[in-house]
């Protein structure tokens, strides 16, 4: 009870550490996702058009994920780039690519081949193809691999203040340095909450952009 | 060349398609299509047919570059179609493909107007052609044009297939089994509501089946094909008359049955001197009538001879039983259907199978007369016949008059 009291009080007492964090959290969470977003979706796009290049593209994505994330912050430090935001940033960004890459593959070319054909059949050229049928059709799957991408991510996150890029995480280890649980409770609470808003968020996303005709 | 030759045969000046020795292999396999000559005149309904895989899908795809032939060529409009851009090509042609593949993230209204979207016509303008094309097939606009492809039923879909096709008014419209998939009545009902679209626009149409009752129907000429060859091309009457060979026969075998009993007439088949008597002939000699010549009804006339009913003998039983004493036109039946001489053997098929307490069909003349009767046992004799013929290579011969069963066991 002592300990909900704890918490409650540091709380109370700095909303501002506790603001900074999940502000850094959120940018250690955006901007790596942002970029796999806007690296994976066109490569991975572009490989559903010349064929040979999704399996280096999907084996590279693999290997990032299959990798043990502390393994994945320690080689950033390894290839010499330190510690701080940017090696971090850049392992999260790593890290999120295969749900991205996954889904956006497997989106495209699931779409039904008689209404690929249907539009090839009325004159659709093949950039035409992908932006008014396939991508369409494959939205909500490849929102749905944005979303465990994300869901990963912020997870991940809260390790990298491990290599110094802050976060919820360095709050959590400073408790944890502190033997203070009300401080690792500070950390982990906003980190929950910030978890399932971003799934919830996600969840509704990949509803409205599912297309009226394929909802059930 | 040997693709030169069969492809220098035809050159007809107003064909509007024309294949000059078309082959398509895939692969190793033996060709899909070989050596396809034909030309399409404009204005035709050309139907391809034949079993799955000989190839018809394949040579309609040829056509608009959705696949390319391996030799030969296909001219389009006086041009050879390599010197069309395949994307420009297709936007000029209208297809409607095996599988309906509608654009289900798409409105009604967008996916018949996508070619127009293509073209780069204004939305309004999209959306005007859609809904004057949903009324041309009995959909009304207001309630179909943003609705989606899940919400409408199997034969609506195949219906906005067809529409998507014409929206853009194209010369030449490629349809591969635009009906498949539906139930033989609706299949119909679009088939009728086709023709009666096809009456207001002119349009040259390539259409596939493997439905010899879709052929008939439709068909300017019917395009018999088997293992990627042409086996023969024919006006529907003449392939049905003139079968190239046994295949195109026995394609047709059931087709040709049929046709022979709407070829036949009444006249021909009918039994000559059917039992009478008038209406004054009273009961009990009516029956012994019956009796001797084994019939279990009579065609009755008034004094004039003008047809008036029939009786039957369960009834006459009873009433003799109970002592009735009135002549037999006090218990004729006046509500049997009748036909004409000229009448087809078809009809009269018609007639009696599909009344099933029918066994029997006066026939008529002009001035109500009794000249003879058409009772289930002379279709069968008919039927008979006309398989008989069916399964031979020869023309139809139509039955005599006298090899049609008659006599007076005919009841
Ligand atoms: N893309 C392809 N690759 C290899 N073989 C093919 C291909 N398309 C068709 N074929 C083969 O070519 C032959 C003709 O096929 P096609 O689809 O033209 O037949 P079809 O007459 O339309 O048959 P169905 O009535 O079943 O639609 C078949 O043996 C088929 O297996
Ligand atoms: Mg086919």
């Amino acid at each position: 009870m002592t300990l909900f009291l704890h918490t409650y009080q540091f709380f109370t007492q700095h909303p501002g550490t506790i603001w900074r964090h999940t502000l850094q959290q959120l940018y250690l969470v955006a901007i790596p996702l942002a970029a796999a977003i806007l690296v994976a979706v066109p490569l991975t796009m572009l490989a559903t058009r010349v064929r040979q290049l999704y399996g280096p593209v999907m084996g590279f994505a693999n290997a990032m994920q299959t990798i043990p994330s502390l393994a994945l912050l320690a080689l950033m430090i390894a290839i010499g780039l330190g510690i701080g935001v940017l090696p971090a940033v850049l392992a999260l960004f790593l890290y999120a690519l295969m749900p991205i890459v996954r889904n956006t593959y497997v989106g495209i070319m699931g779409v039904d081949p008689g209404v690929k054909d249907a539009a090839r059949g009325m004159g659709v050229t093949s950039w035409q193809l992908l932006w008014m049928v396939e991508l369409p059709l494959a939205l909500h799957v490849i929102i749905a691999g944005i979303r465990s991408a994300l869901v990963a991510t912020i997870g991940f996150a809260t390790l990298a203040s491990l290599i110094g890029a802050g976060g919820l995480g360095s709050l959590i280890m400073e408790g944890m340095g502190l033997a203070s649980n009300s401080i690792v409770l500070a950390g982990t609470i906003p980190a929950i909450v910030l978890a399932f808003l971003a799934e919830g968020l996600m969840g509704r996303v990949e509803r409205v952009l599912t297309p009226r005709g394929l909802r059930a | 060349m040997t693709d030169g030759d069969t492809a220098s045969s035809v050159a007809t000046a107003d064909a509007i398609l024309e294949f000059r020795g078309v082959t398509k292999s895939f692969g190793g396999r033996a060709p899909a299509v070989r050596h396809f000559t034909l030309s399409v005149p404009r204005g035709q309904l050309v139907v391809l047919i034949g079993p799955s895989g000989c190839g018809k899908t394949t040579t309609l795809r040829m056509v608009n570059r959705l696949i390319e032939p391996t030799a030969g060529s296909i001219w389009l409009e006086g041009r050879d179609y390599k010197s069309y851009n395949p994307v420009d090509l297709r936007r000029r042609l209208g297809y409607v493909i095996q599988r309906i593949g509608l654009l289900p993230h798409l409105t009604i209204g967008d996916n018949i107007a996508f070619v127009l979207r293509l073209l780069g016509q204004p939305p309004q303008a999209r959306r005007a052609r859609a809904s004057e094309l949903l009324e041309l097939v009995g959909l009304d606009p207001a309630e179909y044009l943003d609705r989606y492809p899940t919400e409408l039923s199997g034969g609506q879909q195949q219906r906005i297939g067809v529409l998507r096709a014409l929206a853009h008014d194209p010369d030449i419209i490629l349809m591969d089994e635009p009906f498949g998939a539906l139930d033989p009545l609706m299949r119909e009902q679009l088939q009728e509501e086709f023709k009666r679209l096809l009456r207001t626009v002119s349009k040259t149409i390539v259409f596939v089946t493997h439905d010899m009752d879709e052929a008939l129907s439709m068909a300017d000429v019917i395009v018999l094909m088997k293992d990627g060859a042409i086996v023969q091309v024919a006006p529907p009457e003449e392939m049905l008359r003139h079968p190239a060979d046994e295949f195109v026969a026995s394609f047709m075998g059931r087709h040709r049955v049929l046709r022979q009993a709407s070829e036949v007439l009444v006249a021909d088949i009918m039994i000559a001197s059917p039992v009478m008597t008038t209406t004054a002939s009273g009961l009990a000699r009516s029956l012994e009538l019956m009796r001797r010549r084994r019939v279990n009804s009579l065609l009755v006339h008034d004094p004039a001879g003008h047809y008036v009913g029939v009786v039957r003998q369960s009834e006459l039983q009873d009433h003799i039983e109970a002592g009735d004493q009135s002549p037999v036109g006090s218990l004729v039946d006046q509500t049997v259907e009748t036909l004409a001489p000229s009448d087809s053997g078809l009809t009269a098929m018609h007639q009696l199978l599909s009344h099933e307490h029918v066994d029997s069909v006066p026939v008529l003349d002009a001035d109500d007369r009794i000249v003879g009767l058409v009772t289930r046992g002379t279709l069968v004799g008919l039927l008979g016949d006309a398989l008989r013929v069916a399964a031979g290579v020869q023309d139809i011969q139509l039955p005599e008059a006298d090899s049609a069963p008659v006599g007076e066991v005919a009841r």
